[in-house]
């Protein structure tokens, strides 16, 4: 309970809040990762690297933004995977038969919207757990993207505006990053620094006095599902944009990479706690540690078991540095 | 007692509202309609033969169900199952293939399934982690570590004993499979537990309220510690049937298992809440959609559709669950 009036206080004191940050932990944690692997591969600092690292986040990134807000307001999106993979698929197959990008990005936008939409007004309207409404959202998608489609969407016309959507660059950076960048930031503001940010975190923490104090608690909530959606929208055009094709197969576990990383940036699933930076901070951690393992030659299978350790091993950190700061 | 007495006197009329006011009595209605259903559309489906073998596969998601159904009663949740599935699976086959000891196999099997539940219920119960994320994690690292140890290929059972296979072939009076028959016994055995022992009451009032709980003298970290480790012994169970269906340890065995069985826990008026829910009702929502999908393969239904239509159900199911209860509180 002290965590969550702690969390939706008003921060004065800048420094001490960051030395009380769980973003410190993580932000060590990273710095410690990348000494560690540089010194194991001097080649982690190439530039090549650097910018695959940041590609390879992006995508991660730019559903974590919106996971971020929804689990801020105490809900949570299993359905992001499984809906990745059905919105690469429309999105190719209207970019095939309409030759337009933009029509393409819309009709992934309003797909990946409408599913965000659809699980919040289950959660707001039917009062569904959103555990249980995503588990059920994700188990259609899975299954309607095969009646959909059998195979991968092939990309027909090879349009070039589409494939600088996921390989492309503006300068030295790839176009994803800076797709990434642009949610985050807009994201970032909305969280930090608008009334509409101070809202959800009211929402996450104490829903019923939201309520009371006269505000809609589930236009809020629906409002994050909605936003979730969208942030999905995009990273399914780019991810079928990379992969040059809608596959039906993509995006199985990207709902739990996603959700750890928001996890692991401090974010609380009983809500009302968690910041946007400590996201980027987790994301960051896990797509380094991704990256490790590949230029250390190792068995590529630990990409999976050293996320699970971290995971852990950060939120129990976390309980430790509170339980510190109560005494 | 005369005060119960007047008040099922007063309520005659509504002794059968009250009734289907009970959650486990709607399920069952839903359970026969679903049979009766699928017994007048699809041929040879109301027979003894497959309505058995259907048992036979609602037998895995029915012994996982139980700890999946306690751990959610005591206010948690666990869904590092799937990965234990195929994590117990190693032991289990490669003991048996170098000692050509069912009972050895098993008993390496227990004994991870032990370790899992130990972690899981140390970290959440006394380190203080959530559960979602400690089961998360162990998830992750139980696959990658399957993965990692097996390259990613089955282990083939080479022992091949007969009581291995007897586990997914043989039945019961030549009628039920073993595996129903396993499940049934736990689910009696626990559902006697937790409806009449101290413990099982204790999980209840663990899962209503940790704080009057803690009041009450209860332990309340002891008694979610036990509900992990309970959860992935049963776990263990289900995934010793599993190897024994398939004849190997297969680094895939498993996944989405969870999903499945936290949907039909849930549907089975399980609350993740805690607190709430009865292991009847899980039974009754993990044969529901055991039912519904044989009944729809049975239509001539692609598995897409079934996934589909599962989803569907669910997401109906607990709002309509939810809709009731709101109507029950009066608002």
């Amino acid at each position: 309970m002290s965590e969550l009036t702690h969390a939706s206080a008003p921060k004065r004191f800048v420094g001490r809040q960051l030395l009380g940050s769980s973003q410190l932990v993580l932000g060590a944690i990273l710095a410690a990762l990348c000494i560690a692997i540089s010194i194991a591969a001097p080649q982690f600092y190439s530039e090549a690297n650097i910018i695959a690292i940041l590609r390879q986040c992006a995508l991660v990134l730019i559903v974590a933004s919106g996971m971020t807000m929804l689990i801020i307001t105490a809900e949570v999106d299993l359905s992001v995977g499984a809906s990745l993979a059905f919105v690469g698929c429309i999105g190719m197959a209207v970019l095939n038969s309409t030759h337009s990008l933009s029509l393409g990005m819309l009709a992934a936008l309003a797909f990946a919207g409408g599913v965000g939409l659809f699980n919040g007004l289950v959660v707001t309207r039917l009062r569904v757990n959103s555990l249980i409404a995503t588990i059920g959202t994700m188990m259609m998608l899975q299954g309607g993207v095969y009646l959909f489609t059998r195979e991968a969407v092939q990309n027909h016309n090879q349009m070039a505006s589409f494939t600088d959507l996921g390989a492309g660059y503006v300068g030295a950076v790839p176009v994803p990053v800076i797709l990434a960048a642009l949610i985050f930031v807009v994201a970032y503001i909305t969280l930090r620094f608008t009334t509409l940010g101070r809202y959800l975190y009211a929402v996450g923490a104490n829903d019923k006095a939201v309520r009371l104090s006269g505000l809609r608690s589930e236009r809020l909530k629906l409002f994050a599902f909605v936003v979730t959606g969208l942030c999905v929208g995009v990273a399914g055009m780019i991810l079928s944009s990379l992969m040059n094709a809608g596959q039906p197969t993509a995006g199985r576990g990207f709902e739990l990479t996603v959700i750890a990383a928001v996890i692991l940036g401090g974010t609380s699933l009983l809500g009302g706690r968690g910041s946007l930076f400590g996201t980027l901070l987790g994301v960051l951690v896990l797509k380094v540690i991704d990256n490790g393992i590949i230029i250390l030659g190792w068995n590529q299978d630990l990409q999976m078991v050293v996320p699970g350790v971290v995971i852990i091993l950060a939120t129990y950190l976390d309980i430790i540095r509170n339980r510190a700061n109560v005494r | 007692m005369s005060l119960a007495g007047t008040a099922s006197a007063k309520a005659q009329p509504s002794m059968l509202a009250r009734l289907f006011a009970r959650q486990e009595l709607a399920l069952l209605v839903c359970l026969l309609l679903v049979l009766a259903f699928f017994s007048v559309t699809v041929e040879n489906f109301f027979s003894v033969r497959n309505l058995t073998n259907v048992l036979g596969q609602a037998s895995l998601p029915l012994i996982a169900g139980i700890g999946c159904a306690v751990v959610f009663i005591s206010g948690e949740v666990d869904i590092s199952i799937g990965s234990l599935l195929a994590t117990i699976a190693l032991p289990l086959i490669i003991i048996m293939n170098d000692t050509n000891s069912l009972l050895l196999g098993i008993s390496g099997a227990l004994l991870f399934g032990l370790i899992i539940g130990l972690v899981n219920g140390y970290l959440t119960a006394y380190a203080g982690i959530n559960s979602l994320i400690v089961t998360l994690g162990t998830m992750f690292i139980m696959r990658g570590g399957v993965y990692l140890y097996t390259g990613q290929r089955a282990i083939p059972d080479d022992a091949s004993l007969d009581s291995f296979i007897a586990l997914s072939d043989g039945r019961l009076f030549n009628v039920l499979p073993y595996s129903a028959v396993i499940a049934i016994v736990l689910l009696a055995a626990f559902a006697y537990v937790m409806q009449h022992r101290p413990f099982g009451r204790q999980i209840y009032a663990v899962g209503g309220n940790q704080e009057v709980a803690r009041l009450a003298g209860y332990d309340v970290r002891r008694v979610k510690f036990i509900c992990f480790i309970i959860s992935a012994l049963l776990a263990t169970v289900a995934g010793i049937i599993l190897a024994a269906r398939v004849g190997s340890a297969q680094h895939t065995a498993g996944l989405n298992f969870e999903f499945q069985v936290v949907a039909a826990t849930v549907l089975g008026g399980v609350s993740l809440a805690g607190g709430i829910g009865s292991l009847t009702g899980m039974a009754l929502g993990v044969l529901i959609l055991q039912f519904l999908s044989n009944g729809l393969r049975g239509l001539g239904l692609p598995t897409e559709w079934q996934l589909v239509i599962t989803g569907m159900i669910i997401i109906a199911a607990v709002a309509f669950d939810e809709a009731k209860r709101r109507r029950a509180n009066g608002g």
